[in-house]
């Protein structure tokens, strides 16, 4: 067990040193640049894996939400925080990478009619709000469960936001940003495949060792408590 | 279950007969901030211009936030939540009851709110008055909901009070989104027609089921 957690840590640290320099070697070396964006669309490599990791790390909150109310065992709370937790970390990140792409690519710091953005800004709302919720109920078996409540309700929050942005732009304004997808050449799509490997080992390293240290902090904690006399 | 939600909503909506805690205090709230992002807004809001539609939204989630805050506030005070969690009733039950006095409280307060907000802005034509009341139906029962889950949720926190706005707000930015849309949709502009009402529509149902399948959860023990 404890060389598995090792591993958890080790695994993902080896994998996100070599895949993130890699990601800016391939993204300023190797890719063209973009036609029609130039330089600033290399800022694309960094802020769309950290946006998809992000989302990856609140389905996992929310999964080990799920996981927390079926099992009751409270290492799937902690884990359902720490995704929540790293999820808002790397929100900020997207929030603040996304106003720089746009701010080069079309003008404006931030774009209210682009569909993503806006979703990812209700989200990362909802998400903060978590940390309001957790640290305002007295620690123990109901702050769990709010909690899990919390984190798992976002899960209906994500599609909603996603159509109700729909429903408002397409009849308000017209779309006018398409993302080129269909249209990426390989090595843009190979830069793109490797940055997002490298966001997600990265990510991985993060919760773990966040898990690590909330384990120990309690395991410190019973040993004091064993210490003063009080239990065992 | 659906006797016991009956029963828990008119507990709710007897006591509000009688002490008049919320409706009053929501009518003059929905009221000041309709003045108040008028004013905000002054020269945008004419009448019959879409600022005005919108003012309509902002000022219904605000108001139903502030009749949120009394949810549960009087089982707290007179220690009855504990009786009915121990009641050989659903736990949803106690949760249905509270959404649907929610409910209440939001049309009442919208059945004199809207008509004087209407004659203020749109007596010479405007939205079609069908849609907006259909769209602020919908709208009522899914922000009944999922502000009852967040009041259920925040039960027994040390900052309640402002915790509630923190957690409601970002949950039904898609509700004023779509409400937004049919109210545009109902100047008679080719917008989308029924979309934003089916919109409404399944936002409800959504949070209907997530509410069901973890209201064993909200309340505590």
């Amino acid at each position: 067990m404890r060389s598995l957690g090792r591993l958890s840590t080790t695994i993902p640290l080896v994998l996100s040193t070599i895949l993130i320099p890699l990601t800016v070697a391939l993204a300023f070396w190797w890719t063209p640049e973009d036609f029609d964006q130039g330089l600033s669309q290399k800022i694309f490599y960094f802020h769309v894996p950290i946006a998809l990791t992000s989302y990856v790390a609140f389905a996992f909150g929310a999964f080990s939400a799920a996981m927390y109310l079926w099992k009751r065992t409270e290492v799937w709370d902690l884990r359902s925080y720490v995704g929540v937790h790293s999820g808002t970390i790397w929100g900020t990140l997207v929030l603040l990478t996304g106003p720089i792409w746009a701010k080069a690519s079309w003008g404006v710091w931030w774009n209210w009619g682009d569909r993503q953005i806006n979703v990812f800004l209700i989200l990362f709302l909802y998400y903060c709000a978590y940390f309001m919720l957790r640290f305002s109920l007295d620690e123990g078996e109901r702050r769990r469960s709010a909690s899990a409540v919390f984190a798992l309700l976002g899960i209906g929050l994500i599609p909603l936001s996603f159509l109700a942005v729909r429903i408002a732009q397409t009849l308000i304004h017209p779309v006018v940003f398409t993302s080129g997808g269909a249209a990426m050449p390989n090595s843009f799509l190979l830069t793109f495949v490797v940055g997002f490997a490298g966001m997600l080992s990265l990510m991985v390293l993060l919760i773990s060792t966040e898990m690590r240290g909330k384990r120990t902090a309690a395991r410190v904690l019973q040993l004091q408590r064993v210490a003063r006399g009080e239990d065992a | 279950m659906i006797p016991a939600a009956l029963a828990i909503a008119r507990v709710k909506l007897v006591l509000e007969l009688r002490r008049r805690e919320v409706i009053f205090a929501m009518l003059l709230f929905i009221a000041a901030t309709i003045v108040i992002v008028h004013f905000a807004l002054s020269g945008d809001t004419g009448a019959g211009s879409r600022a005005a539609a919108g003012m309509l939204w902002a000022a219904v989630v605000f108001t139903a936030v502030l009749g949120l805050l009394r949810t549960f506030a009087a089982e707290q005070e007179e220690g009855a939540l504990d009786a009915l969690l121990l009641a050989p009733i659903d736990r949803a039950a106690i949760w249905i009851g509270a959404a649907l006095a929610q409910f209440g409280f939001l049309v009442v307060v919208e059945v004199v709110a809207v008509p004087v907000w209407w004659v203020l802005f749109f007596q010479a034509g405007g939205p079609s008055i069908g849609t907006v009341v259909v769209a602020l139906l919908l709208a009522n029962i899914g922000i009944a909901l999922v502000g009852t889950l967040a009041a259920a949720l925040a039960l027994g926190a040390r900052t309640r009070d402002v915790l509630l706005p923190v957690l409601v707000l970002p949950l039904v930015i898609p509700i004023v989104l779509a409400g937004v849309t049919a109210t545009y949709g109902a100047f008679g502009e080719e917008v989308g027609g029924l979309r934003p009402l089916g919109f409404l529509a399944l936002y409800d149902l959504v949070f209907v089921a997530l509410a069901w399948g973890t209201s064993e959860h909200l309340l505590g023990d």
